[in-house]
C-alpha cells in the first residue's frame, strides 16, 4: 500500500513511516500544501494522511483537490484541534476518517486498514487469519468455519489484534481502541485483561491456536508464528 | 421633598397670618379713621357698629408717641362672644381733633396659628398629591423621551454575543453623557472581542503545539515497544505510558472544559436524550457485566432536550462511566444481612435524569466533587474533571445537577426543567435496589 503523509511536524512524520514501513507499505511525506500537490499530481496513492494544521493552510483546503484528482484515495485526517466543525468539515469534504493527536500507532494502522476495506475490497469485508476469518459487515468470527461467540467488543479486539499481528499492544492502546479518547476515566486496565483473557478462552475452545501473548510489564501481542 | 413640604408649610404659615394681620390692620386704621372723623363732626355716635370694639381716649399731649401715627399689637386674649382665649390683634391710632389729643383703639379676633394650621397642612396634602401625581407622570415621559438613546443602547448590549466577530452597532445620540457612554462600551465591548479571540486562539494553538509532542512521544514509545527491551525497561515504558495517557487525558479534558466556558456548543436542535443513554448503556453493556453489577433502568421513551448532541454524549457517558468505575458492593447496608451486589439504577424521565449507584464514601464534601482535580476516594486512575464537565454542560443548558451520598449510595441528578428541583428527582430513587 503506498501512502502520502501530510504532515508538518517531522518527528510524527518519522513516527508513522517508522510504524507503516515495518507492515511493509510504501510511505512518503510531505510537510507542506505546496509540496503535497506537487506529489499528488505525480503519483496515485492508496490513502492519504492529513495534517489539519499545515504552516502554508489548512489541510482541509487540499480536501476538494484530492477529491477530484484522486478519488480512490483514502483519505485520513489528523488533527491536533478536536475541533468539532473540523472533524465535520472534513468529513463533509470527503474524508474517509478522522483522527485525533496524540493516537497510538497501532490505531493509525487500524483506521487505515478500516477505510481501505471499506472501499477497497468492493465490499469483501473478510479479514482472514491462517484459521481465523472475520467478516466485518456482520462481526462475525469464524474458526475453521466454526462460528465464534464473541461479544461485539471481544470482535473489534480481535480484528485490532489480527490488524496489528506481531506488535507490542500496550494496554492504553488497547482501551482507548475499545472505548474511545473521551470515555476519560475508562482506561480500566482490568477491563482490557478480562477481555483478552475471555477471547483468547474462545479461541482455544473453538479449537483455534492461542496466538495471544502477553508482554511482560506492557501489554499484548498477536504472534503470527507461534513457536 | 418632605423638608421642602415642611418648610413650605412654615413659609405659608408665616405669609398668610402676616398677610392676615396685614389687612387687619389697614382695616382698623380705617376704622380708626372713620372714628375720628365721625369725632370731628360731633354728634353722637354711641351706639353706631363703629364703636362696638373701639375704645376712644382723650390723652395729654405729652403722652402721645413720637413720630408714630398709629401701632398694633397681637396676642392671646379672652373673648367674651365666644367665651374663650382668641387671637386678638389690637391697632391704636392717635389723632389731634379740636387740640385735642385722641387715642382711638379698635380690636378684632384673628383666626390664630392653630386655627390656620389644619388648613395649611390640608392644602400641603392636596398640593403635594397633585405634584406626585405630575412628577411620576412627567418623569416617565421624560424619561422615554430623554432615556430613549439609553435603551436603545441597552438593547445593543443586551443581545451582543462575544462569539459573534461582529462589533456592537449603537444609534448616535447627541446628548454628551450618553455619546461617551457608548464610546467606552465600544471600546470596553471591543476589547473584549479581542481578548476574547486571543484567548480562543491560544487555546486551539495550545491544543495544537502541545498534542503534537505528546503524539511524538506516543509515537516513539509505539516503536520502541517492539525493541529488543529488557523486562526492566518494559516496565519503565509501561510508565511512560501511563503518565503520557494521563497527560493527554488531562489536556484534552481542559481544552473541552475551556471550549464549555467559552460557549462553543450551541444547541442547534434537541437531542432525544432516551437514545443517547441506550446506547451509553450498551456500550457499557460489557463492563457492566464484567463488574457484576445489576442493572436497573426506566428510560421514557422519545425525550428531547435542548443540548448539542456532543454534549449529550458527553454528559450521559460521564454519568454512567463514573457509576460503573465508583461502583463498589453495598455491603451489608440492605436486607436481611446477605451481600447485597453492586448496581446501578438509571432513571430518565421527562423532568430529568438520575444515575444511582452503590459505592463508597466519599471523602470530600459532596460540593466540592464538582471542582476540577477533585476526587471522591484516591482509588483508580481518574483525573477528577468528569465531574467538572458535566457540572459545565449543565450550567451552560440551564439544568440543575445534584449529588448526594446516603447508605452507600451515591445519587446524581440531573433535571432538565427549570421548575423541577434536581433534590425532587433524586427522592424516591435513592434506595437500595430491593427494598
Amino acid at each position: 500500500m503506498k501512502v502520502l503523509i501530510i504532515e508538518d511536524n517531522q518527528e510524527l512524520a518519522r513516527n508513522i513511516r517508522e510504524f507503516l514501513g515495518r507492515e511493509g507499505y510504501i510511505c512518503e511525506s510531505s510537510e507542506t500544501l505546496e509540496e503535497a500537490r506537487e506529489k499528488l499530481a505525480l503519483f496515485q496513492y492508496d490513502c492519504i494522511l492529513l495534517d489539519i494544521g499545515l504552516p502554508d493552510g489548512s489541510g482541509i483546503s487540499l480536501l476538494n483537490f484530492i477529491r477530484n484528482e484522486h478519488k480512490d484515495s483514502n483519505v485520513l485526517i489528523i488533527s491536533a484541534k478536536n475541533a468539532l466543525d473540523d472533524k465535520i468539515i472534513g468529513l463533509e469534504k470527503g474524508a474517509d476518517d478522522y483522527i485525533t493527536k496524540p493516537f497510538h500507532l497501532a490505531e493509525l494502522h487500524a483506521r487505515i486498514r478500516a477505510v481501505y476495506r471499506r472501499k477497497n475490497l468492493g465490499g469483501a469485508s473478510i479479514v482472514e487469519f491462517n484459521e481465523i476469518s472475520l467478516n466485518t459487515d456482520t462481526f462475525e468470527a469464524r474458526i475453521n468455519d466454526s462460528l465464534l461467540d464473541t461479544t461485539p467488543k471481544e470482535f473489534d479486539l480481535l480484528l485490532y489484534f489480527i490488524v496489528n499481528k506481531n506488535r507490542v499492544l500496550s494496554r492504553q492502546a488497547i482501551a482507548a481502541h475499545l472505548w474511545g479518547d473521551y470515555t476519560d476515566n475508562l482506561a480500566n486496565f482490568d477491563f482490557v485483561y478480562q477481555h483478552v483473557k475471555n477471547l483468547r478462552r474462545k479461541i482455544s475452545n473453538a479449537g483455534g491456536m492461542d496466538y495471544i501473548s502477553t508482554v511482560y510489564g506492557l501489554g499484548y501481542k498477536f504472534n503470527s508464528r507461534t513457536q | 421633598m418632605l423638608v421642602v413640604l415642611l418648610i413650605g408649610g412654615a413659609i405659608v404659615y408665616h405669609e398668610i397670618q402676616a398677610k392676615i394681620s396685614g389687612v387687619e390692620v389697614v382695616r382698623h386704621q380705617r376704622l380708626n379713621d372713620l372714628i375720628a372723623d365721625q369725632i370731628r363732626q360731633g354728634g353722637d355716635y354711641r351706639d353706631h357698629p363703629t364703636r362696638k370694639r373701639a375704645t376712644i381716649t382723650v390723652i395729654p399731649a405729652d403722652s402721645v408717641p413720637r413720630g408714630v401715627s398709629s401701632y398694633f399689637t397681637r396676642g392671646i386674649d379672652w373673648n367674651p362672644e365666644f367665651q374663650r382665649d382668641e387671637f386678638k390683634l389690637m391697632v391704636t391710632s392717635f389723632y389731634v381733633i379740636d387740640g385735642r389729643h385722641y387715642r382711638i383703639t379698635t380690636y378684632s379676633f384673628i383666626p390664630s396659628f392653630y386655627e390656620l394650621l389644619p388648613g395649611v397642612v390640608d392644602s400641603f396634602k392636596w398640593i403635594l398629591l397633585v405634584l406626585l401625581v405630575v412628577v411620576i407622570i412627567s418623569s416617565g415621559l421624560i424619561s422615554k423621551y430623554i432615556l430613549a438613546p439609553f435603551k436603545r443602547t441597552m438593547r445593543v448590549i443586551q443581545s451582543f454575543d462575544l462569539k459573534r466577530r461582529e462589533p456592537i452597532r449603537l444609534s448616535s445620540t447627541r446628548t454628551s453623557e450618553f455619546m461617551e457612554l457608548n464610546q467606552f462600551l465600544k471600546k470596553m465591548t471591543e476589547k473584549a472581542q479581542e481578548d476574547y479571540q486571543s484567548l480562543k486562539e491560544f487555546t486551539e494553538n495550545a491544543s495544537h503545539e502541545l498534542q503534537t509532542p505528546t503524539a511524538i512521544i506516543r509515537g516513539k514509545l509505539d516503536l520502541l515497544m517492539e525493541s529488543e527491551i529488557r523486562d526492566e525497561q518494559a516496565i519503565l515504558i509501561a510508565e511512560m505510558q501511563n503518565a503520557l495517557e494521563r497527560l493527554s487525558r488531562i489536556h484534552s479534558s481542559l481544552t473541552l472544559l475551556t471550549k464549555l466556558e467559552n460557549n462553543e456548543y450551541v444547541a442547534k436542535e434537541p437531542v432525544n436524550i432516551s437514545n443517547v443513554v441506550r446506547e451509553t448503556l450498551n456500550a457499557f453493556d460489557e463492563l457492566i457485566e464484567m463488574k457484576s453489577l445489576e442493572l436497573d433502568v426506566h428510560i421514557e421513551k422519545g425525550i428531547y432536550v435542548p443540548l448539542h448532541a456532543a454534549l449529550a454524549d458527553l454528559l450521559v457517558t460521564n454519568l454512567v462511566s463514573n457509576s460503573i468505575r465508583h461502583n463498589a458492593p453495598a455491603g451489608r447496608a440492605s436486607g436481611a444481612g446477605v451481600d447485597a451486589g453492586g448496581f446501578i439504577r438509571v432513571n430518565l424521565s421527562r423532568e430529568g435524569l438520575v444515575v444511582v449507584n452503590t459505592g463508597r464514601e466519599p471523602q470530600v464534601p459532596a460540593a466540592e466533587l464538582f471542582e476540577r482535580f477533585k476526587k471522591g476516594n484516591a482509588a483508580g486512575d481518574s483525573i477528577g474533571i468528569g465531574l467538572a464537565i458535566v457540572r459545565q454542560i449543565c450550567e451552560l443548558s440551564g439544568f440543575d445537577i445534584i449529588y448526594e451520598y446516603r447508605d452507600g449510595l451515591h445519587g446524581l441528578a440531573v433535571s432538565f426543567l427549570p421548575r423541577v428541583p434536581a433534590s425532587k428527582l433524586l427522592q424516591n430513587l435513592l434506595v437500595p435496589l430491593h427494598s
